[in-house]
């Protein structure tokens, strides 16, 4: 354990990441960073982010053989998708904690004076603790820019083009109607800008209030300027008149397209929020492993609406693949079959994504993602790539979603090991006092038959009959002794990680009381046990230990209370338990003790006879049993003197087989 | 009368040498045995009328023993196990043993045991050719071939299961019966709830059959191991 932790703390310690592209040049950058790695002893990852922009065969291949090379060098690979690119490095930078990033130097320069900041600026503005590294681009290779003219321009569809045509005929009629009533030029002028606005805001895309800015001023100049039906002008400001509208219409025209794609990337984000956070609560919720897998599958089943495949991590490889899906789904078997599995086992093995769409079983019917989180696969979800890819957006949220799920596990796991180790530690620290007051309690009988044994051994026939005799009996209450005290050890061997192991049967109450009576015949001889059981309560019970209680309480009720004085053990039914009582009319526990008389070697103050009979871990013993089989043990007063010991045990429900 | 040959095998010294003195004291003869190779051997070359075999052995497992003593013999077998070796027990007792102490155990626990399978030896040695038709001990009294029990000459009245209980432990008398053989034998079947229902038959039967709770004259209750039908002179 100490050297897993050395370890991730020596993982914690440098992490370097490279980013993959498709430039021939990153290979060196790659070889670079592999070197760095080997030299720091650094965990190695090499990220890749994948945008919309269409990439040709022949950097698919580039980038294909970059991958490779990375793998090769014991990179970890990553995949991330989005289209902010210095975004998608700086999240996962901040996830995994990496403390070194390996760029080349094509990216890291400024393109012109005005050009958009570079990723090396938009990292180190993200991730200001991460030292950047720039390798020098031998190649110099500059990727041929294509940025695509109009972003995110799509061809108008009818519906817009008819939009568009009838906004400016209801636009040029108004312009009559106002020509007809002899408003000035100006307000016809700001109800053609009106309507480019309108069709901007109704249509999609630029293109059609682009054409609409055109037509606006066209049809102004045709229709509505003298001489009409004609472009031809007689006023000398017309040409401006025209040039102001123009370009204050394609202004108008192009904020509120802007506006529009504000409002659907916040639409988007807010939707993305909504989701992670839905799935982050249901993950709260969560209450196992399993719990969290089928609600981030649900989560992932109800954003894609298709069904979802997961298979999680065993004992021994991989359990068999589970289905989650809200609605019915008829391909769903083939999901689950062998050659899927096959996939899913190796993502699992590899942690690396596979299957439909990516290179790796690339026929698979689904493609599958791994949990991981802090270099540990928790399991492996499959996606169906089947009707339809999902899109780039849902592709994003469908990662964060199963990012979610991998923290959850691994906090999961996390808080079972802190647990884990806190109850050994528990137990540790038991068993280090169990076994320091034995030491010191066994001793002294221990000293005493010895010795007394000795003595008869040597000097035996030079004793009278009655020396003799008490030797005899303090060798004999000794080693009687001492078999109680190793009675309650033997319990005590059985706490195993901090808990005892029960072998639950339904048995008699009576029986089990007579028995326990019985173990302390010889000993109770001086005192009046009494034994008042109702018949037949029967309770759920592991019947040595409970045996083992009722003996301690009998047998401390012995130590505890003058010669002559009455015990009663009594059960009966009460609810759904059964009580167990264990009654004396002794001098009783003074209040000031009572609050400790369950605490391990509590023995009190006013010891009875000699000070190493009264050994405190019985009292201790009883009560964890008890609560063990569900139960309670409390401490009361018996009236007029002495004191009462009730314990419950749950009472068993059993049909009789006639 | 001749006493009994008791074959004592038991690994450890000391417990050996106390049993020994014992036996000795009691005008017992008796042989000993380190191991279970040595006690196999013991019990063909010498037929003991008593076994007490201490079931953590060096060499083989204590069942093993039982298992081949009782592939030809029916030798009453007591065993001797550490507490916390219930389930080691029930292995024995199932295995074909008659009896087990526990250990740390007096020196009078371990003569009455021995007294009790004496008893045992002897009505089977007494009724070893006919199968009597009529079982009598104490006060109690079982008609097999009648299907009646009486209990000082009043008959008892039991229900099937109680008749069926009372007669498997009149076959054994002497002899621990496990929960699982019993239930085996009534049920045909040993899940939990048979054990359970076991429970309350035989507590009833009981009821029946001792007027005093706390002292049991005919059966006894083993917690966690079964149960046995005592002989009463």
């Amino acid at each position: 354990m100490t050297t897993q932790t050395e370890q991730s703390k020596k993982d914690a310690d440098e992490h370097i990441l490279v980013c993959l592209s498709s430039s021939p040049s990153n290979a060196r950058i790659i070889h670079t960073a592999a070197k760095m790695a080997k030299v720091l002893h650094a965990r190695f990852t090499a990220i890749y982010v994948q945008t919309d922009t269409v990439i040709n065969d022949e950097d698919q291949s580039r980038l294909s053989q970059n991958i490779q090379l990375a793998q090769r060098l014991g990179a970890e690979i990553v995949m991330t998708h989005g289209e902010d690119v210095p975004l998608q490095i700086s999240e996962y930078v901040k996830l995994s904690d990496v403390t070194k990033i390996v760029i080349g130097q094509s990216s890291a320069r400024r393109r012109g004076l005005f050009g958009r900041p570079t990723l090396t600026e938009k990292l180190i503005a993200s991730a200001p603790d991460v030292d950047i590294h720039i390798i020098p681009d031998a190649l110099n290779y500059t990727k041929p820019h294509r940025r695509r003219l109009f972003l995110g321009a799509e061809i108008p569809s009818l519906r817009d083009i008819a939009i568009t045509v009838l906004m400016l005929a209801v636009c040029t009629a108004i312009g009559f109607l106002f020509d007809h009533l002899s408003f000035p030029d100006t307000n016809i002028v700001m109800v053609y800008i009106l309507g480019v606005l309108m069709i901007s805001v109704l249509t999609k895309g630029y293109l059609c209030s682009m054409a609409g800015s055109l037509l606006s001023v066209v049809l102004f100049g045709f229709f509505l300027t003298k001489p009409r039906l004609s472009f031809q002008t007689y006023a000398v400001g017309y040409p401006v008149t025209f040039a102001v509208m123009l370009a204050s219409s394609v202004l108008t025209g192009t904020l509120a397209s802007k506006l529009k794609d504000h409002a659907r990337l916040s639409a988007r984000s807010a939707f993305r929020m909504q989701v992670l956070f839905d799935t982050d609560r249901l993950l709260q919720k969560a209450k196992s492993n399993d719990d969290v897998l089928s609600m981030t599958c649900m989560q992932l089943s109800r954003l894609l609406d298709r069904s979802i495949v997961a298979y999680t991590k065993g004992e021994n490889g991989m359990l068999s693949g589970r289905l989650y899906a809200e609605k019915k789904d008829t391909h769903a078997e083939k999901l689950l079959s062998d050659a899927e599995r096959q996939t899913a086992e190796w993502v699992l093995q590899n942690g690396r994504r596979a299957g439909a769409t990516t290179a790796q079983f690339g026929k698979a019917e689904c493609f599958y993602l791994a949990i991981r989180a802090g270099g540990r696969v928790y399991g492996v979800i499959g996606i169906p790539m089947k009707p339809e890819k999902p899109d780039s957006f849902e592709n994003s949220i469908v990662l964060s979603v199963v990012n979610e799920c991998a923290l959850a596990m691994d906090n999961a796991h996390n808080a079972a090991e802190k647990e884990r180790a806190a109850d050994l530690a528990k137990s540790e620290q038991l068993r280090a006092d169990l076994l320091r007051s034995i030491s010191h309690d066994l001793r002294t009988p221990l000293c005493s038959v010895s010795g007394n044994a000795d003595t008869l051994l040597h000097n035996g026939n030079r004793l009278d009959e009655a020396t003799k005799q008490q030797i005899y009996k303090d060798i004999y209450d000794d080693s009687e002794w001492l078999i109680g005290v190793v009675e309650n050890l033997l319990y005590v061997t059985r706490l195993n990680d901090g808990r005892l192991k029960l072998e639950l049967t339904d048995q008699l109450v009576d029986e089990v009381v007579n028995e326990a009576v019985s173990h302390l015949k010889k000993k109770s001889v001086g005192h009046k046990v009494t034994v008042r059981c109702d018949d037949l309560i029967l309770a759920r019970m592991d019947a040595q230990l409970i045996v083992q209680v009722i003996v301690n309480l009998i047998d401390n009720a012995l130590k505890y209370t003058e010669q002559g004085s009455e015990i009663c053990v009594s059960a009966e039914k009460q609810g759904g338990n059964a009580v167990i009582r264990v009654t004396d009319n002794g001098n009783g526990i003074a209040d000031d003790m009572k609050p400790h008389v369950f605490e391990m070697f509590y023995t009190g103050k006013n010891t009875v006879a000699d000070s190493r009979r009264s050994f405190g871990i019985g009292l201790t013993l009883c009560k964890s049993i008890v609560e063990l089989h569900g139960g309670t043990l409390t401490l009361t007063d018996n009236v007029p003197h002495g004191c009462i010991f009730t314990f419950t045990l749950p009472l068993s429900e059993v049909t009789l087989n006639e | 009368m001749n006493k009994p040959l008791v074959l004592v095998v038991e690994d450890d010294r000391p417990v050996r040498n106390l049993i020994v003195t014992t036996l000795k004291a009691n005008d017992y003869r008796y042989l000993t045995a380190e191991n279970g190779h040595s006690a196999i051997i013991e019990t063909t070359s010498h037929n003991p009328d008593i076994v007490l075999l201490d079931l953590g052995l060096p060499d083989i497992d204590g069942t093993q023993v039982i298992e081949s003593i009782r592939s030809w013999s029916n030798m009453p077998i007591i065993v001797i196990s550490a507490r916390s070796e219930d389930k080691d027990k029930i292995t024995a007792l199932d295995a074909g043993a008659d009896d087990y102490l526990t250990k740390p155990f007096s020196v009078e626990e371990l003569l009455a045991r021995l007294r009790v399978t004496q008893r045992r030896l002897l009505l089977l040695q007494a009724s070893g050719d006919t199968d009597s038709p009529v079982f009598q001990n104490g006060e109690l009294k079982i008609d097999y071939a009648a299907g009646c029990a009486y209990l000082n000459g009043e008959e008892l009245h039991l229900t099937p299961i109680e008749y069926k209980l009372l007669c498997l432990l009149s076959h054994n008398v002497g002899k621990v019966l496990t929960h699982t053989y019993i239930t085996q034998q009534i049920w045909g079947s040993s899940w939990e709830n048979d054990i359970a229902s076991l429970r309350v038959f035989m507590a009833t039967l009981r009821k029946k059959l001792e007027p005093q709770k706390d002292s049991p004259q005919y059966i006894q209750t083993h917690i966690g191991v079964g149960y046995r039908m005592l002989r009463v002179d």
